[in-house]
């Protein structure tokens, strides 16, 4: 198989939803001895990029959006080792410390979110459910990180977006990081009340929101 | 006098395929569900054979051993219920999501509310007929967290109701685990009001 072929079928598996195919493909590249970035940038991202124009046109939804990120999760845990090992640095559009805040154990619609920007190209620190609103910026100091999501399920528990904000302020940290909100009793004008930089109202316009935010 | 504390598990839970599809989210009637797709929502589906154990706890209390919360204003009785299917399927949906098989974590959460949401509708129905039987009129379903009932009211729910029984805990944020539980007041007045249901009580 030749290279162009390899990186059109790699497209096609994430388009169609295919792991087992984007997994076979990722290991054939390692044989390969393929460039590796080419192989993400002109193989797996053309493919997540046409899954987010076929959500645009209605085409695809939900289900077949995860399932697609699914499939570059799968091919890139084949790869990350490689890279690593050779001390190759992918590009990431931004680092992403993510989480459902304080007092709310609800945890799928994180995921989801966390899935897809993590399929797009962002590198992605997921905090799990139920997290100290504190920590979301201890991490995100730490990490260095760009953008902090904040998944909140209930009425009661979204005040804990609106806190991490005021903190980010009496630290003097406002602005150093892009704040998206999401879940489902949030809206774009609580996201527009507490400050936040977006709202995303799935995980898929929670992508298109951070890869405006990055300038794409 | 307050009524005894009951439980009802012998569910028999039934999924509404297009609400389900609604959940996962194809909002948009979709031309043709693809067959991938198609093939994890059936053997999902299949698993809830094993990881659905509905049940539900209520108790039938007089307006006096109430907190007197204004949501039971006029009330002569009201029923207080749990509902929950059970804590397996979401650590079914936990490990799923540790194997990065999101889209079937997904359909099994939306699997999991309906589920939960069958159980409600189907003990808000029996609850309803207690309320007739007693020649009062039932109020529909509330829970707390909507209107002026606040979260924190969950806390009046489980000191009247041993919720631990079904396997029901509030966490410190009021928040029921297994998530996938319901809990919820039915109000029973002696007269019909705007927000009591059509049907009339039986006539004694």
């Amino acid at each position: 198989m030749s290279k162009e072929e390899i990186l059109e079928r790699m497209e096609k598996a994430i388009v169609e939803g295919n792991k087992n195919e984007a997994e076979a493909l990722a290991k054939e590249a390692i044989k390969e001895r393929m460039d590796l970035n080419e192989v993400i940038d002109k193989g797996y991202v053309p493919g997540i990029q046409k899954v987010g124009d076929l959500w645009e046109k209605g085409e695809y939804f939900l289900p077949e959006l995860i399932t697609s990120a699914e499939c570059m999760k799968g091919a890139m845990r084949i790869l990350q080792p490689e890279l690593e090992k050779a001390q190759i640095s992918t590009k990431s559009k931004g680092k992403v410390v993510i989480g459902t805040v304080e007092g709310d154990i609800h945890d799928i619609g994180k995921n989801l979110v966390a899935s897809m920007l993590a399929a797009n190209g962002f590198q992605v620190i997921d905090l799990g459910a139920d997290v100290k609103l504190e920590k979301f910026i201890e991490k995100a100091e730490a990490e260095n990180g760009d953008f902090i999501c904040l998944s909140a399920l209930l009425t009661t528990t979204m005040l804990g977006q609106k806190k991490v904000i005021e903190i980010l302020k009496e630290k003097n940290l406002a602005g150093r990081y892009k704040v998206l909100v999401g879940g489902a009793p949030v809206n774009q004008k609580w996201a527009d009340d507490i400050g936040a930089n977006g709202y995303g109202e799935n995980a898929m316009i929670a992508v298109k929101i951070a890869k405006k935010l990055v300038g794409e | 006098m307050s009524g005894p504390v009951e439980k009802i598990e012998n569910f028999k839970v039934e999924f509404d395929d297009k609400r389900i599809l609604r959940l996962i989210g194809y909002r948009k009637r979709p031309i043709e569900i693809k067959e991938p797709i198609k093939r994890l929502i059936t053997e999902e589906r299949k698993k809830l054979d094993y990881l659905l154990h509905p049940a539900s706890i209520y108790t039938i209390i007089d307006y006096a051993e109430t907190n007197k919360h204004p949501v039971f204003k006029d009330a002569e009785k009201v029923a207080i219920c749990i509902c929950t299917i059970g804590p397996e399927l979401e650590e079914e949906i936990k490990k799923l999501m540790e194997k990065n098989e999101m889209t079937r974590a997904l359909i099994l959460d939306a699997l999991g509310s309906e589920g939960a949401e069958e159980v409600a509708i189907q003990s808000d129905r029996i609850l309803a007929m207690k309320a007739r039987e007693m020649n009062l009129w039932p109020s529909k379903r509330f829970s707390p967290g909507y209107g002026i009932w606040d979260i924190k009211e969950q806390q009046f729910i489980f000191r009247l109701l041993p919720a631990a029984d079904i396997g029901v805990r509030l966490t410190e944020s009021c928040m029921m685990v297994p998530r996938k539980s319901v809990s919820f007041r039915i109000n029973f007045y002696k007269e019909q009001k705007l927000s009591t249901r059509r049907h009339s009580p039986p006539v004694s």
